[in-house]
C-alpha cells in the first residue's frame, strides 16, 4: 500500500506538470490580454505597455512557464494579476465551499444511490423500472438547468431554501447545511441515478450467483445476504462509479456554484479565465489535479479494503 | 401488514421533522438582513444594506478602479469632491464650492474643513493635490476623464486649483463619485497603493473591510465613525454582492436576500410582478460605428452617401418592440433622451427607399460585403447585431458578423485595425462626451480618425461659458455626426434596477443612470423604511 501511495505521488508531479503546461499554452490561444482587461477601453498604449512589462507578460511563453514552475516548487503559486493575493490564499479562502459541496454530493451520491440501488434489486418490480427511467432522466438533465428549477421551487416559490448565497459553516451551522441544499441536489441528481443504476443491476447479477442460492438454503437471514453478501460484491463496481460521479462534480460545481452564487473554486476560476488571470487559473488547475488524483488513490484503497484479491501489497 | 409499514411510517415522521427542522432554520435565515440602529420618522439608520454588482471590482485602488456603476466598490470608502444627485445636479462633497473660469480652463475648488483620512491625515489642499497628481501618473483606464490636465495647485490649505491645456466644462461632472480622478486618496494610501487593495485610505462613510469579505464574491465596507457628517449615514455596514447570472440576479432580489440590484430587462417584468420596485434611466445608445472611414479597409465606407444609406436601413422600431419597448427604445440620433444634446424629433427614419438612393449616388447600387466585429456580452446572443446586419442585408450590403466572447477580446480585436465596422454601445451626459468616442482614439474609433467639423464643434461646445450656449453647440454636434454618419444609433437601453420593498431614495436619470446608496447630505441617501 505504501508503494502504491508512493507511485500516486510520483506520478501525480508528471500529471501536474503535463496539466499545468495544458493550461498554460491553451490560455496563451485564447485572445486577451490581461492588462488590456485590468486597464479597460480607454487606457493608453503606453499605461498597457508599462503594465504588460511590470506582469511580465512580454517574456517568452517557455520563459513565463519556467518562471512560474520555479515558483511552485519553492510553494508559491503567484498573484492573482488582478487583486494581487496571492493564489493561495486565495485558493484556501474558497476551498471550503467547494470541499462542502463535494463532499456532501458524494455522500449523498454514495448513500442513496447505493440505498435505491440495492432496494430495486432486493424488491425489483414497479421500482425497478422506475429507477431505469429515472437513470435515464437524471442522466439527460444537466445540473445547471436542475439547480435553476430548483431555485425557482424552492427558493423563489416555496422560500424554504435561500436562493443564493453560502454560510461558513462555523458561523452557523444550521444555515451552512441550508445554503447547500439545493445546491447538493442538482450537483448529486445524475450522480444518485448513475449509481443506483449499477449498483442495482451488480446486485442483481450477484443475487443470481449460485452461492447466494446456497445461502438462502441454509437458512441464512435475508437481511444478512443483502447486506453482507450482496452489498459488498456489488458495492465494488459502484465505488468505481462513485469516482468518476465525483470526479465530474467537480466539473458541475463550476456550474452549480454559479447558479447560487457561492463563492467557491467554480466561481474563482470561472472570474480567473474571463479575465485571463493566469497565475490564479494555472493554481485552480493544479488544485483540481492533486484533487483527482487523491479522489483516485482513496477508491483504489477502498477497493482493496472491500476486496482483498485486489488488494495492493 | 402494520409490521411491515411501520418502517415507511419512520420514514414519515422522520422526514416531516426535518422538513420542521429545516423550516426553522429556514425561518431564521430569512429574517431581514438589517438588524439595530435607531429610527427616525418613517425610516431607519443602522443594519445592513445589501447591494449586487454584476462584476468583480477592476481594482480596489480608485486610481485603477472602474468608473460608472462599478464605482461602488470605491466610492463607499472614498469621497469624491463633488457628488452627483439621482437626477445629475452637482452637490458639495469633499469641495465644498467650485467655479470655472470664464474660459473654462481653470477650475478652483474650496475644499471642506475638518475632515480626515483612515489613516488619520488631515484632508487638505496638499493631499487633494497628491492624490489627484498620483491618479493622473497611476496609469488606470480612467486617465482620460481627468482632462486635458496641465498643472494642479494647492495656493491655501482649503483651495486646489486644476489648470487645463484646453477648455474643459466637464471638469466638475468628472470629479463626482461615478469617476475615479474625483475619489480622494489619504497620504498613506498614495504611499503604499498596493495597500488599497486590502485596506482602504479614503474620507468615505464606509471603510473596506478585507476581513468580512470574500475576494471576487462580496466585499464588505463598515461604517466609518470619523465620518464628516455622520447624520448622512444610513446603514452600519454595506455589502456589494458580485452576481453575475440574471437568473441569479433575479432570485437573489426576489427573495430579499440583496436589497437592490441590477437586473436584465428579460427578467425584469418577474421581478416586477413579485412586488418590487423598477428603477430605470436610459443609458447605452447601440449603434453600428464606421471604423474605417477613409475606406483603407473597405473603399465603400470611404462615402458619407454609402454611410447614411447604412443608418437609413435600420428599422430601429421593429427591433425596439422585439427586444423589449420597456426598457428599449428606437433612437436615431447618438445620445439617449434626457443628455444634453438630444434634439426632440431628430434622427436618422427607416427609409430602404432612400437608403437604396444614396447607396447608388455613393457608387454601390448593388452593396457590398463588410466584416463587421462585434459581442456577445453587453449584446447578448448578438440580438442586435444580428438585427443590423439583417436589415443591411435588405439594402445588398452583406454583413459578415465576427462575434468575440469577451469584452477584452473584442476590445484588443478592435484595437487591431482590421475591423471596418464595430456594433458597441456608447454612452454620455451629453453629445461632446459622446462624440468624443469617434474623433479621439479609442475602441470605437481604432484608426485615429479626425474630423474637422466634429472637433471644431466639440472645441466650441467645450469652450461656450454659459449652460444655454453649450447645450445648443450639443445640439450642433448631433445633427453634425449624422450628416457624417460615423456612426448609425439604433437603440437607446435603459439601466433597469430592482430596489427591495423597505428601501427608498433610489433615483436614476440619464444624467445618472448608476445609482448609488451613499450621499453627503441624508437628503439623497437611501433609506430604510420602518
Amino acid at each position: 500500500m505504501v508503494r502504491l501511495i508512493v507511485n500516486r505521488l510520483l506520478l501525480s508531479v508528471v500529471l501536474v506538470v503535463i496539466s499545468s503546461l495544458a493550461i498554460f499554452f491553451l490560455m496563451s490561444l485564447v485572445p486577451g490580454d490581461p492588462a488590456r482587461t485590468i486597464l479597460g477601453a480607454n487606457a493608453t498604449p503606453d499605461s498597457i505597455e508599462r503594465l504588460r512589462q511590470q506582469l511580465g507578460l512580454n517574456e517568452p511563453l517557455l520563459s513565463q512557464y519556467g518562471t512560474w514552475f520555479a515558483g511552485v516548487l519553492r510553494g508559491d503559486f503567484g498573484q492573482s494579476v488582478f487583486t494581487g493575493d496571492p493564489v493561495v490564499a486565495l485558493i484556501l479562502s474558497r476551498l471550503q465551499v467547494t470541499l462542502s459541496l463535494i463532499l456532501l454530493s458524494t455522500l449523498v451520491i454514495a448513500v442513496l444511490g447505493a440505498t435505491l440501488g440495492l432496494l430495486s434489486a432486493v424488491r425489483g418490480g414497479v421500482l425497478g423500472k422506475l429507477l431505469d427511467a429515472v437513470s435515464l432522466v437524471g442522466l439527460a438533465l444537466p445540473s445547471y438547468w436542475v439547480a435553476i428549477v430548483l431555485v425557482a421551487l424552492f427558493a423563489v416559490t416555496i422560500r424554504i431554501f435561500p436562493a443564493t448565497g453560502y454560510t461558513v459553516l462555523t458561523d452557523d451551522p444550521g444555515r451552512w447545511l441550508l445554503s447547500l441544499i439545493l445546491p447538493v441536489a442538482a450537483l448529486s441528481l445524475g450522480g444518485v441515478t448513475i449509481v443506483a443504476k449499477q449498483m442495482r443491476d451488480s446486485a442483481l447479477d450477484v443475487l443470481a450467483r449460485d452461492y447466494i442460492r446456497v445461502l438462502r438454503a441454509t437458512g441464512v437471514r435475508e437481511s444478512s445476504i443483502v447486506f453482507k453478501h450482496v452489498l459488498r460484491n456489488a458495492a465494488l463496481p459502484s465505488l468505481t462509479v462513485v469516482g468518476l460521479t465525483v470526479v465530474g462534480a467537480l466539473t458541475g460545481a463550476v456550474f452549480v456554484e454559479n447558479v447560487f452564487v457561492l463563492p467557491g473554486l467554480g466561481t474563482l476560476v470561472t472570474q480567473a479565465t474571463t479575465s485571463h488571470d493566469l497565475p490564479v487559473v494555472l493554481g485552480v488547475g493544479v488544485f483540481f489535479t492533486l484533487f483527482v488524483i487523491i479522489v483516485n488513490l482513496a477508491i483504489d484503497l477502498l477497493y482493496g479494503a472491500l476486496n482483498p484479491k485486489v488488494r495492493v501489497r | 401488514m402494520s409490521a411491515r409499514h411501520s418502517p415507511s411510517r419512520k420514514l414519515l415522521a422522520t422526514a416531516i421533522a426535518a422538513i420542521a427542522v429545516l423550516g426553522g432554520v429556514s425561518a431564521c435565515s430569512s429574517a431581514p438582513s438589517s438588524g439595530g440602529g435607531s429610527t427616525s420618522g418613517a425610516t431607519t439608520t443602522g443594519g445592513t444594506l445589501t447591494t449586487q454588482f454584476a462584476g468583480v471590482p477592476i481594482s480596489l485602488n480608485p486610481a485603477l478602479g472602474g468608473s460608472g456603476g462599478s464605482a461602488i466598490f470605491t466610492s463607499l470608502p472614498y469621497d469624491s469632491l463633488i457628488w452627483q444627485t439621482g437626477d445629475g445636479t452637482l452637490i458639495p462633497d469633499l469641495a465644498t464650492d467650485w467655479k470655472l473660469s470664464d474660459d473654462n480652463k481653470k477650475l478652483t475648488l474650496t475644499l471642506r474643513k475638518g475632515v480626515t483620512f483612515t489613516d488619520g491625515a488631515t484632508m487638505d489642499a496638499a493631499a487633494v493635490k497628491a492624490s489627484l497628481e498620483y491618479f493622473l501618473k497611476a496609469g488606470g483606464g480612467g486617465t482620460r476623464y481627468a482632462g486635458p490636465v496641465d498643472t494642479i495647485e494647492a495656493p491655501s490649505d482649503d483651495t486646489v486649483v486644476i489648470n487645463y491645456k484646453s477648455a474643459y466644462p466637464d471638469g466638475p461632472a468628472y470629479l463626482t463619485q461615478y469617476w475615479s480622478v474625483g475619489q480622494i486618496i489619504g497620504p498613506e494610501g498614495i504611499a503604499d497603493p498596493e495597500s488599497l487593495l486590502t485596506e482602504s485610505d479614503g474620507t468615505g462613510q464606509y471603510a473596506y473591510s478585507a476581513s468580512d469579505s470574500v475576494t471576487g464574491s462580496s466585499y464588505t465596507y463598515v461604517k466609518n465613525k470619523d465620518y464628516f457628517n455622520p447624520d448622512a449615514q444610513q446603514f452600519d455596514k454595506v455589502v456589494v454582492k458580485v452576481i453575475g447570472d440574471p437568473s441569479a440576479v433575479s432570485s437573489a432580489i426576489t427573495t430579499g436576500q440583496v436589497d437592490f440590484a441590477g437586473v436584465n430587462p428579460t427578467t425584469a417584468a418577474t421581478v416586477e410582478a413579485s412586488g418590487l420596485k423598477l428603477v430605470k434611466a436610459p443609458f447605452f445608445t447601440w449603434g453600428l460605428t464606421v471604423a474605417d472611414t477613409q475606406g483603407t479597409l473597405n473603399p465603400a465606407l470611404k462615402s458619407a452617401e454609402v454611410r447614411q444609406a447604412m443608418a437609413l436601413a435600420i428599422d430601429r422600431e421593429a427591433l425596439a418592440s422585439a427586444i423589449g419597448a420597456d426598457f428599449t427604445h428606437a433612437n436615431g440620433q447618438m445620445g439617449a433622451e434626457g443628455t444634453d444634446g438630444y434634439v426632440d424629433g431628430f434622427g436618422f427614419e427607416y427609409d430602404v427607399k432612400k437608403a437604396k438612393s444614396l447607396l447608388a449616388e455613393g457608387g454601390y447600387p448593388d452593396g457590398f460585403s463588410l466584416d463587421v466585429l462585434t459581442e456577445n456580452i453587453l449584446d447578448g446572443q448578438t440580438t442586435i447585431s444580428q438585427a443590423i446586419a439583417g436589415d443591411l442585408g435588405k439594402i445588398g450590403i452583406k454583413v459578415n458578423l465576427v462575434v468575440k466572447n469577451s469584452v477584452p477580446d473584442f476590445i484588443q480585436a478592435s484595437l487591431s485595425k482590421q475591423y471596418p465596422a464595430v456594433i458597441w454601445p456608447v454612452v454620455g451626459a451629453n453629445s461632446a462626451q459622446v462624440v468624443s468616442n469617434f474623433i479621439q482614439p479609442g475602441v470605437t474609433n481604432p484608426f485615429g480618425n479626425t474630423n474637422e467639423k466634429l472637433s471644431a464643434l466639440y472645441e466650441k461646445a467645450q469652450s461656450e461659458t454659459s449652460a444655454s450656449a453649450r447645450t445648443s453647440a450639443y445640439e450642433d454636434i448631433t445633427k453634425a455626426a449624422n450628416e457624417e454618419a460615423w456612426f448609425a444609433p439604433v437603440l437607446s437601453t435603459d439601466n433597469v434596477y430592482a430596489v427591495g420593498k423597505n428601501i427608498t431614495g433610489v433615483t436614476a436619470s440619464a444624467l445618472n443612470p448608476n445609482p448609488l446608496p451613499q450621499a453627503p447630505d441624508a437628503k439623497y441617501a437611501w433609506k430604510r423604511t420602518k
